[in-house]
């Protein structure tokens, strides 16, 4: 009886095997049409980095071209001479970086007691920290500017820096859901050995959920360098600006007549590199992040 | 209170006070300023009531906000939940073909990049002379030039293609990842059944992720309003004639342009019911519809 049903079982295995067998000419139109889209999608891309290395009468030339015949640095340079890149780069730097080491320092613990302990009010403080990813962010901004206003924040990277930290909610989520799983055995060895809470964070917790604090990183960080509209509203100086913003101006103010599309793509494709290397590095975990958060930029 | 309970407070304290003081005091500040009349330099607001409100019901300009906002969601919508499940139907059977990891880097791309750079690239592709490229294409495909962004009409569908462009690339991998962690069992089972490979997706996948598809729908609807604040600042500053300004925009404009703080607080305030109310709504009638395996 054994055998028959195995061998059943052997035919079952046979007929899933061959069900999902496509035909060959299906799968090339997939590829074709994978391929097009991929073409579509990736076209402005490549037609900013294009247009970035070509030289001004390539830029205006009336003739489809897709790439330069003379690839120049030229645009580069005329883009630093016009505007303060340089510095709009350097902020930008500043700020994404501050953003997220900012919410990681005040995620972490936050995420570890209310994983690992049982107190009065736990539920309510996760609920009230997670709560703000779904309080619209449009709420904020008119009481925000008058708080940076008084604080004198105002064409500080500070100004943008702090009250940006404050969006933490996903951080903790994510982090807490990782530090749900850690087994309980691990703190209870180290409270015999006489480890109080900070080392407990410090040496148990945050190595063993070093994958999720990379996703939490990463993730800062691109939406960080991606802020738009709280600089805009902060960073009124032009030396103050970030290259999000600095990019607007650059494209707002360009001078009358000579059209820089040129050094205006150069700008935009200095901004778009660190997050591009990181993706290219962090792949797995960047869209992990995109898929759990529900983020859409 | 116990040192362990005081320090798990401790611990959280920080976070808490950044929430508090830069989300949950701002919402009620809000509330309380929409109440008000104040341009940010005058030495104290006076208090109107609900006139801030009354004067947006009546403000055709609102009205027209309202209305281009309810466009943007009822086009953006459909495009960004239907367009990338249509792709990862599609592209479900190669999935596992070496070149699809390369579409799958590509079609994520748009995202990662930071949406004012593709902004500006995309300006430029929609240059108006005939330097553009898209008229660059239109004219060797003898189709008369067009302007573009400056053309009351088209602007607005002009921003709903670079909206539409950014974000189908992060719905079609939340799909393809919520297809592949169907368990194979269930198709498996099914093809033992005699079901072909597009009734096991039409009828076994695709009904199990339908969490996920709710949770794109909600996530979609949530966001349209201030993604494309990017686009609309940098393409067409609210305009021409208003007619590409969302909700969002508008408070920029009133507050920030304007200084009628106590009226874009009231926008605020206006746009936060309705999305809670829109949300509380797919909660209600949508979620129930939903397959839990």
């Amino acid at each position: 009886m054994i055998e028959g049903y195995r061998s059943t079982l052997q035919r079952s295995e046979n007929t899933v095997k061959r069900q999902p067998q496509v035909t060959n000419l299906y799968v090339w139109c997939l590829h074709g049409f994978s391929l097009l889209l991929c073409l579509v999608m990736v076209f402005p891309l490549l037609w900013l980095v294009s247009t970035a290395f070509k030289l001004p009468e390539e830029v205006f030339a009336r003739t489809l071209q897709m790439f330069p015949s003379q690839p120049t640095l030229q645009n580069f340079s005329d883009a630093l001479n016009a505007y303060p890149v340089d510095r709009w780069l350097a902020n930008s730097v500043f700020v994404a970086v501050a953003i997220t080491l900012g919410k990681l320092m005040v995620s972490l613990p936050a995420a570890f007691v209310l994983a690992r302990w049982r107190f009065r009010g736990r539920q309510l403080l996760f609920a009230m920290i997670v709560g703000t990813m779904i309080v619209p962010y449009i709420v904020t901004i008119v009481p925000n500017f008058i708080l940076v206003s008084n604080l004198r924040w105002m064409n500080s990277v500070w100004g943008v820096i702090i009250p940006m930290t404050a969006f933490v909610g996903f951080n903790i989520f994510f982090l807490r859901q990782a530090m749900l799983t850690l087994p309980q055995d691990l703190f209870d060895a180290a409270a015999v050995d006489g480890a109080n809470t900070w080392t407990m964070l410090t040496r148990i917790a945050i190595p063993l959920v070093r994958p999720s604090i990379v996703v939490v990183s990463v993730l800062s960080f691109i939406l960080a360098w991606d802020l738009y509209l709280w600089p805009l509203l902060i960073l009124g100086d032009t030396d103050s600006k970030t290259l999000s913003v600095g990019l607007q101006y650059f494209a707002v103010n360009q001078p009358a007549g000579e059209q820089a599309w040129g050094p205006l793509m150069a700008a935009a494709l200095i901004s778009m590199l660190p997050p591009l290397v990181i993706y290219l590095l962090a792949q797995r975990q960047i869209i992990s992040a995109y898929v759990i958060s529900g983020i859409k930029g | 209170m116990t040192w362990k309970r005081l320090e798990a407070y401790l611990y959280v304290l920080p976070s808490l006070l950044l929430v508090s003081l830069f989300i949950y005091w701002p919402l009620v500040f809000s509330m309380f300023l929409s109440t008000q009349d104040w341009n940010l330099v005058s030495p104290r607001p006076e208090f109107v009531g609900i006139d801030n409100f009354a004067e947006l019901a009546r403000d055709a300009d609102f009205h027209d906000v309202v209305k281009n906002t309810f466009f943007y969601i009822a086009i953006l919508t459909p495009l960004q939940v239907l367009l990338p499940l249509g792709m990862a139907l599609l592209m479900w059977p190669i999935r596992k073909s070496r070149p699809y990891k390369i579409y799958r880097i590509i079609l994520f791309l748009p995202v990662i990049v930071p949406f004012s750079a593709s902004s500006v690239a995309w300006l430029w592709m929609y240059n108006p002379t005939a330097a553009g490229i898209f008229n660059q294409i239109l004219s060797s495909l003898g189709v008369t030039e067009q302007t573009w962004l400056r053309d009351p009409d088209l602007a607005i569908w002009c921003i709903i293609a670079i909206s539409v462009w950014r974000v189908i690339g992060v719905n079609f991998t939340i799909y393809m990842s919520a297809l592949v962690s169907v368990p194979d069992d269930y198709v498996e089972a099914s093809a033992l059944d005699g079901a072909s490979a597009l009734q096991a997706m039409l009828r076994i996948r695709l009904p199990l992720i339908s969490p996920t598809l709710f949770f794109v729908l909600i996530t979609t609807v949530i966001f349209v309003s201030e993604e494309i604040f990017t686009a609309i600042s940098i393409l067409t500053d609210g305009g021409p004639f208003g007619r590409t300004s969302n909700v969002l925009w508008f408070l920029f404009e009133r507050g920030f342009r304007f200084f009628r703080v106590g009226e874009a607080s009231a926008i605020a305030i206006f746009v936060f019911v309705v999305m809670v109310f829109l949300t509380w709504l797919q909660f209600r009638y949508v979620e129930k519809r939903v397959h839990y395996d």
